[in-house]
């Protein structure tokens, strides 16, 4: 019975997962590093879902697609920083403006150049990189099967995932770049007085997140399904907020609490085939994941301390 | 200085009228375009026009979509199949409206009744409290609830309700023999099928019960893993439910999970498993699925709309009822097996006649729960 559930897939099943989410946690990282709360990385993702969908369906080409998904998050992600850093507005209110935007947006649009909203066509999906199969029989050929089952068996974008995390960390700790970041999100007077332009430093992050959720959307509609839906997302970039603030605003421990909610969401799957073994509505396995993000962030796994300057207006003078 | 100080903030004063001006703008865009699609209605112009020239509609009838809207290519689609054939066939004037959110149920339902619409259909189970709230308000107008049960009945409402357990019977036994056979290559031994259930809901549950028991009927040994999405929407988490199926050795997979069914035919066809659609004909309306797509349990919510209007034009519309559309009041059948046509034994093709004449014939009673 337990080896109906661990099985290669569940890892597997568990990194996919936790791409989508990685993805745009870490550009609400960067993004609040610099001092700028991002809580529209829901509507940034749900549009490069649409977008990357709509280009292949033109070009028919996904890798033009991808490149279309990031272009629409950062198109997005402009409208959050103009009224964020630009205008300072409150940022909670523009991030939920452009959530408001893009779920009305892409509905729109689909109805404009599809005729029709709900989902869309059918589109060419980026396949895995690698296409193994796996030997029969014996010791080596099982720990074969389990390596390249979980490893091996991906679309391009979640290995692209993982180099950005470990990229991104470099980034933001060993580069001067990553420097003026932090500085930025704790006391952007002192980054100011040394004579860095604060709004373009803030503006290139809240870009960078924009263009990462917007990979996360391609991730869910190029890679996954092959179709674009409204309201896809399913409230995933808000999942990956918490994962940011789980991950103590790094892109590695973001990407490392996104893979634990993917890993819950994985494991709930599986769960639910114990449903015939066991009476258990499925609805308190579809909770669990959710019940790990409240417990994660009411604060059990320890203190998190956001960026000092988050979420304030820059004020020069 | 003091001088300065204060020009300072005067300034700063004049830039931040200009900031919320434009940030007024800007949320104003943001509603607007939020807004747009649900209160687009749907019309066909040059319908209307002839409509107009010839005499006064018999009557306006009307639907508003749920959330998961027109494109759906499921129920909310069909719905509007049915009022399109009402409008061609009886000349009735017609209206869609489509909710993006739950919150727009109750708006777009005043709307159409402040206009004069009758009867209106709400479509889809979850509008049903809505339905129960609005339409003693209206007690001149006429409503439909497609996929809703009233109890108690209200005077002027009519739920048409629809028997998915007979037709998930017969998909049930089409999925228990054919797990068993070999005409296709992504068919294997382990006598595994699979469910694919959106929310845990009572409507979805009838689909359950429908399938395990046909499958049962059948092939009393055959094992039956059902999972749950807990969403209608979100087609990675179908996706990734088929996967685990497959996984577990599944190879027919029934999904009654509207767009989540989507990502479980990719699963499907990415990892080697049979699909058995929902709703609609959904070798028609997912293409390029053909070589997975067993056969569909089809909806007719157009029959069920249709017909619901045809009685409101001839004047005998029974409300304060529900009515219910099974195998024998042509509400739900089974679609053809397409692309499978030639490979699907005659046995199994056999079989699924007998089931329906035995449910047609009450000798079978389809259960309804677990």
């Amino acid at each position: 019975m337990l080896g109906d559930i661990i099985t290669p897939d569940l890892f597997a099943a568990a990194l996919r997962m936790a791409t989508p989410l990685a993805l745009a946690a870490i550009g609400g990282t960067i993004c609040e590093r610099s001092g700028v709360i991002n809580i529209a990385l829901e509507g940034m993702m749900l549009t490069g879902a649409f977008f990357g969908t709509a280009v292949v369906l033109v070009t028919n080409s996904p890798w033009l697609g991808v490149l279309g998904a990031v272009g629409a998050g950062v198109i997005m992600a402009s409208v959050h920083a103009f009224a964020s850093i630009n205008l300072r507005a409150d940022q909670t209110v523009s991030g939920t403006a452009i959530n408001l935007l893009a779920l009305g947006m892409t509905g729109f649009l689909m109805e404009i150049w599809y005729g029709h909203p709900g989902t869309t066509d059918q589109i060419g999906v980026l396949r895995p990189v690698l296409t193994l199969d796996a030997p029969g029989g014996g010791f080596l050929p099982e720990v074969w099967r389990w390596v390249s089952g979980i490893f091996l068996s991906h679309t391009p974008i979640v290995y692209i995932t993982i180099l950005i995390a470990i990229t991104a960390q470099w980034a933001v700790y060993h580069t001067k770049w990553g420097l003026r970041l932090r500085a930025l999100g704790e006391h952007p007077r002192a980054v100011d007085t040394v004579g860095v332009n604060v709004l373009r430093g803030r503006w290139v992050a809240v870009l960078i997140s924009g263009g990462l959720a917007g990979l996360a959307g391609a991730n869910l509609t190029i890679e996954q399904v092959g179709s674009f839906t409204e309201g896809m997302t399913n409230g995933r970039g808000f999942i990956a907020l918490a994962a940011n603030i789980f991950g103590r605003w790094t892109p590695v421990g973001s990407y490392l609490a996104a893979l634990l909610f993917g890993f819950a969401d994985a494991l709930q799957i599986k769960l639910q085939i114990l449903r015939g073994v066991i009476s258990v509505p499925p609805q308190f396995f579809l909770m669990l994941p959710y019940v790990l993000t409240v417990i994660v962030l009411a604060g059990v796994i320890g203190r998190a301390v956001a960026p000092a300057a988050s979420g304030i207006p820059y004020r020069k003078g | 200085m003091r001088r300065t100080q204060f020009l300072y903030e005067e300034a700063d004063r004049s830039v931040n009228g200009k900031i919320s001006r434009v940030l007024v703008v800007l949320l104003a865009l943001t509603l607007i375009l939020a807004f747009v699609p649900a209160c687009s209605p749907k019309e066909d112009t040059t319908e209307e026009e002839t409509t107009e020239e010839t005499t006064e509609p018999p009557l306006k009838a009307a639907m508003v979509t749920d959330v998961g809207g027109l494109g759906d290519k499921s129920f909310n689609d069909l719905s509007y199949e049915g009022l399109k054939r009402a409008e061609e066939e009886l000349g009735v004037e017609i209206e869609v409206l489509e909710s993006k959110e739950i919150t727009d149920y109750e708006s777009n339902i005043d709307q159409l009744a402040s206009a004069g619409f009758s009867p209106i259909f709400a479509v889809g189970f979850l509008m049903t409290d809505t339905v129960v709230k609005l339409a003693p308000e209206y007690p001149d107008t006429q409503f439909g609830g497609v996929d809703e049960f009233f109890d108690p009945t209200i005077e002027n409402v009519v739920g048409l309700n629809f028997k998915e357990e007979e037709g998930s019977y017969l998909a049930g036994v089409v999925a228990g023999m054919a797990t068993k056979e070999t005409f296709d290559a992504k068919l294997n031994d382990k006598n595994i099928i699979g469910f694919v259930g959106g929310m845990d809901v009572p409507l979805i549950k009838k689909f359950e019960a429908g399938f395990i028991a046909g499958a049962k009927s059948v092939n009393p040994d055959v094992q039956v893993i059902s999972l749950y999405t807990g969403s209608f929407t979100d087609q990675a988490k179908g996706k990734e439910l088929g996967l685990s199926l497959i996984d577990q050795g599944a190879d027919v997979i029934y999904a009654a999970a509207g767009a989540c069914g989507t990502g479980t035919v990719q699963a499907c066809q990415e990892k080697g498993a049979l699909f058995i659609g929902v709703d609609a004909d959904q070798y028609l309306t997912i293409e390029g699925t053909g070589d997975v797509m067993l056969t569909s349990m089809m909806k007719r919510v157009d029959n069920a709309v249709f017909q619901t209007i045809e009685a409101a034009v001839n004047g005998d519309l029974k409300t304060g009822e529900n009515q219910v559309f099974g195998l024998k009041e042509g509400g739900v059948e089974l679609a053809p097996f397409h692309d499978f046509d030639s490979k699907v034994p005659q046995a199994i093709k056999d079989a699924v006649e007998k089931a329906t004449a035995d449910i047609i014939d009450g000798k079978i009673t389809v259960p309804t729960t677990l």
